[in-house]
């Protein structure tokens, strides 16, 4: 078996040898090991090492792609030979290749790889899980079982290269737990679940992930859903980017010239409320999706996609950069399996002064969100949001009754327009959305 | 794969860490996507998979690890590593490997490898064609085709060796609908565990009708206004709520934990006299069957409910140890890189004595849920919430406007004694189903039935 380095070599060589000048590779090679605790006892260990490598071959304007999890020379080779092949039948992309960018700064300026993590042993891990179980299990004698508890520590490495001279290594890592604690009192039953994942080793902040999850299953067991009607919403700093986060593929140039936009012909108009600037930021430091090139090779840089309300960029790849008359964006992005699409990094909504129960506050009455069901009801394209949802009555400022079965709906481009205020804070673990509680009107509550 | 030596000296070699219990899956997978999106070919991908994933059990106590490289140090490595990780124990048995051979029933009659893509790309331009042809106001079309041949390799240390191949195909097809309030989408997404007779004989004009048919009602639709109400559930994918809000919680990985309202209820009442699930993992030829279980156990027919008493759960071995069960060939993993649990196969409710018309006409208000997107459950407290892909409101027993944006949110439980009337017109459909061990194929399937009431998420 090759090496990344040897692997993408081979890929150029072959290259050169089919007389092709535009081709890009792309390896993933990721580890983990992670332990899963249950009655003080560590019920399982899983150690993993992956890898994969990912072909493209650019050939008379058409692209072909193929990928391999051997990577010894006649996978690679056979792989090589299915792009080829795949690029004969795919209509023409007319994608050039990025030049090589000059002058990159050391990836690791990004602080997503921190190397103590690597140190961390499945003893480390299932003492930190037994940990959790244990502040878990003493927080509430209403706990009846802790189906899902594990800690985790995760690595992976990419390595992209082009035969324009792009040669770009970059590792990110973490470090996790979760806590899924059931209660029970008489027939009412609620799951609480919490997770931590940070990129620095802090096992007494993680620990407390047991207690917390216990918590937020516990102040949801009496609860009862509320009349329907309209009622503000306040989506707490969880599940504010959760909610959203499933929306914001229409900033996509790919995705409007395929007519799945509803931002499709609105740049330069007011689609939001005046007080917001959502940045695109790839260079955030800690950042889950902080790079310095795209996964074709393209350097991203900060990139408003709503300044002061008003709707100003798109994001490109190379494509649909071409398609647009529009330089490439830098948000590329590509798995190893798979073709480009386009993706954001690290985005950016900007925080205010208010706490979130500062939040509550501020109607006379409004339903705070703790706990999205899933995500079925949600339709990217469209924007319509129904989801069921759980969460507390706030009358005047105080908590009245913990709140479930019932649903939400309303539309993601109305809510961008239905925002009154936002919190102070974003959830603490590491993310690539960093959106703050919201206070948002217009949302038909059934119950 | 990999040969019996490398295999035998795996096993041993975790006997020697003292585990009583070894397993070794190899796996072997190509696949290949099509997507044809805006009238062009928008990516084609070819993928080889290749990996082997090492168990030990020592007692209950799971050790798992996996590599996609098998080079034989770098597995003894591993099973060494594995084997650090566990408590002290007394070294386990190991049998001599003894090669079992597996009737394969899902009877593949045209090899995928024999058609050209180039066929498989004019059947997409078909497709695509046939959806558009609807009218106007089919804005976008996106078509795809999913094959994928997985071989597997299973043996353990009590002697098992078995090989088995799986071909999956299916197709996908979306069409966005606009009519000046917002693009609505209408998908259709069949598969079958079978070769290319799969695509030769899918009726495409039918496939596009319905997908267009239903983006384009969607698009005249309003929305609905929520509140408790009687539904009736379409058949075929409308039993993706059974499938997540019972299937899964019948499943022992839950049932061991005891995080499932199920737990301790087998031979009780569970739901009323008309229901019956099953749970069939040697239907030939359907998407969510197998030869053999990915624990190398032969598959079964299990029946879940039974004119409704709850009868059995699914199990894989350790569930079934934990449990107290006999294991019914449920585990299933998506890949090399998952550990084995049970897991649901092909699973629907039995045809029952009423029609849609009793149905629709015994309702003053209500919602038919024609077509079911997606949807999920927290199995410890059967908490589901599911999106209605195509939806008609009931007035005065009598089916109405279309609606959409509605949402069915309840817990499995509580809803299945509401289950009152159910139809003969059994459907099954294919979906992916996501959960512990990864995504795997899996059917889902019901009659139209009824459910007295339940909370419709509207506007």
């Amino acid at each position: 078996m090759l090496d990344l380095q040897q692997t993408v070599d081979h890929v150029l060589l072959l290259a050169e040898r089919s007389g092709l000048k535009e081709v890009d590779a792309l390896i993933e090679r990721d580890e983990a090991l992670e332990v899963e605790i249950r009655d003080g006892k560590v019920e399982k260990v899983e150690q993993s090492t992956s890898l994969g490598l990912g072909v493209r071959v650019l050939r008379n304007g058409k692209t072909g792609l193929a990928s391999t999890e051997r990577l010894d020379v006649s996978a690679i080779e056979r792989a090589f030979q299915s792009a080829l092949e795949n690029s004969d039948l795919q209509d023409p992309t007319e994608v050039v290749l990025p030049e090589a960018t000059n002058g990159l700064a050391d990836p690791e300026s990004l602080g997503t790889y921190n190397s103590d993590l690597e140190k961390l042993t499945s003893k480390d891990l299932a003492d930190l899980g037994l940990a959790i179980e244990a502040s878990a299990k003493n927080a509430d004698d209403r706990v009846s079982t802790i189906p899902y508890l594990g800690a985790s520590r995760n690595s992976s490495e990419v390595l992209l290269v082009n035969s324009k001279g792009t040669r770009y290594h970059q590792h990110n890592n973490s470090v996790g737990a979760y806590c899924g604690a059931l209660l029970q009192d008489g027939e009412a039953r609620k799951t609480g679940m919490r997770f931590w994942n940070q990129r620095n080793w802090n096992p007494d902040a993680a620990q407390r992930t047991g207690e917390e999850a216990v918590r937020k299953g516990a102040d949801l067991l009496k609860a009862q859903p509320i009349p329907s009607g309209k009622l503000p919403i306040v989506l707490d700093e969880y599940v504010a980017p959760r909610l959203l986060g499933m929306y914001f593929g229409a900033f996509s140039a790919e995705s409007a010239q395929k007519g799945m936009s509803r931002l499709k012909g609105k740049l330069g108009e007011a689609i939001a409320i005046p007080e917001l600037t959502l940045l695109d930021d790839p260079h955030r430091i800690g950042g889950n999706r902080s790079r310095l090139l795209d996964a074709e090779g393209v350097p991203p840089q900060p990139l408003p996609l709503i300044e002061n309300g008003e709707f100003r960029n798109f994001l490109y790849h190379v494509e649909s950069g071409r398609k647009g008359k529009h330089a490439s964006t830098g948000h590329a992005g590509r798995n190893y399996t798979g073709g480009v699409s386009t993706r954001t990094h690290n985005l950016v909504w900007a925080t205010s002064d208010s706490t979130l129960e500062q939040l509550c506050r501020i109607p006379e009455e409004c339903l705070l969100v703790t706990q999205l069901e899933g995500a079925a009801g949600c339709n990217p394209i469209s924007g319509d949001i129904s989801i069921g949802v759980q969460g507390f009555l706030y009358r005047n400022g105080a908590r009245v009754q913990p709140v479930d079965s019932i649903t939400i709906a309303g539309n993601f481009f109305e809510l961008l327009k239905n925002v009154r205020a936002a919190g102070n804070a974003y959830q603490p673990n590491l993310t690539h959305l960093f959106i703050p509680a919201l206070l948002v009107e217009g949302f038909t509550i059934s119950g | 794969m990999l040969s019996e030596s490398t295999v035998s000296k795996i096993l041993d070699h975790g006997r020697q860490q003292g585990a009583d219990f070894t397993e070794v899956f190899v796996e072997d997978s190509v696949s290949s996507n099509l997507t044809l999106l805006d009238r062009k070919i928008d990516e084609i991908n070819s993928t080889n998979s290749f990996g082997v994933g090492v168990r030990l059990l020592c007692g209950d106590d799971v050790y798992y690890g996996y590599s996609s490289d098998p080079d034989e140090a770098n597995l003894l490595r591993l099973t060494a590593n594995l084997g650090q990780s566990q408590r002290e124990g007394q070294p386990g048995g190991l049998l001599p490997l003894q090669q079992q051979a597996v009737e394969d029933i899902h009877h593949i009659a045209i090899n995928p490898e024999t058609i050209s893509k180039s066929e498989r790309v004019e059947l997409l331009r078909q497709l695509d064609e046939l959806t558009r042809k609807h009218g106007e106001a089919i804005l976008q079309v996106s078509a795809g085709m999913v094959e994928k041949h997985r071989v597997v390799l299973i043996a353990n240390s009590e002697g098992l060796w078995v090989e088995d191949g799986r071909s999956y195909s299916r197709m996908r097809l979306s069409a966005v609908a606009e009519k000046g309030d917002g693009p609505q989408t209408g998908m259709e997404s069949p598969g079958m565990l079978g070769g290319y007779e799969f695509f030769q004989n899918l009726d495409l004009e039918e496939m596009a009708e319905s997908a267009a048919t239903s983006a384009l009602k969607m698009a005249d639709a309003g929305y609905i206004d929520g509140g408790t109400m009687p539904v009736v559930l379409g058949n075929g994918f409308g039993g993706v709520i059974f499938h997540e809000a019972c299937g899964h919680p019948l499943e022992t990985e839950a049932i061991r934990k005891n995080a499932s309202p199920f737990c301790n209820k087998v031979g009780e009442a569970v739901g009323q006299p008309i229901l019956t699930a099953i749970d069939d993992g040697t239907i030939a030829n359907k998407w969510g069957s197998c030869n053999v279980d990915d624990e190398g156990q032969p598959t079964q027919r299990t029946v879940l409910i039974e004119n409704g008493i709850l009868k059995n759960y699914l199990s894989d071995r350790i569930g079934a140890r934990q449990v107290g069960v006999a294991r019914s060939g449920s585990a299933r993993r998506e890949s090399y890189k998952f550990s084995p649990v049970s897991r649901m196969r092909n699973t629907f409710i039995a045809p029952g004595p009423n029609s849609m018309d009793e149905m629709i006409g015994s309702i003053e208000f209500g919602l038919y849920a024609k077509k079911m997107g997606g949807g999920s459950v927290n199995p410890g407290t059967g908490e589901f919430n599911f999106a209605v892909q195509e939806g008609y409101a009931i007035r005065n027993g009598k089916l109405a406007e279309p609606v959409r944006g509605a949402t069915l949110i309840g817990k499995g439980h509580e809803v299945l004694p509401k289950i009152s009337m159910i139809a003969n017109d059994l459907e099954l459909a294919a979906g992916m189903c996501g959960a512990a061990s990864g995504w795997v194929p899996t059917t889902v399937g019901q009659p139209t039935l009824k459910i007295d009431s339940i909370l419709v998420g509207g506007r």
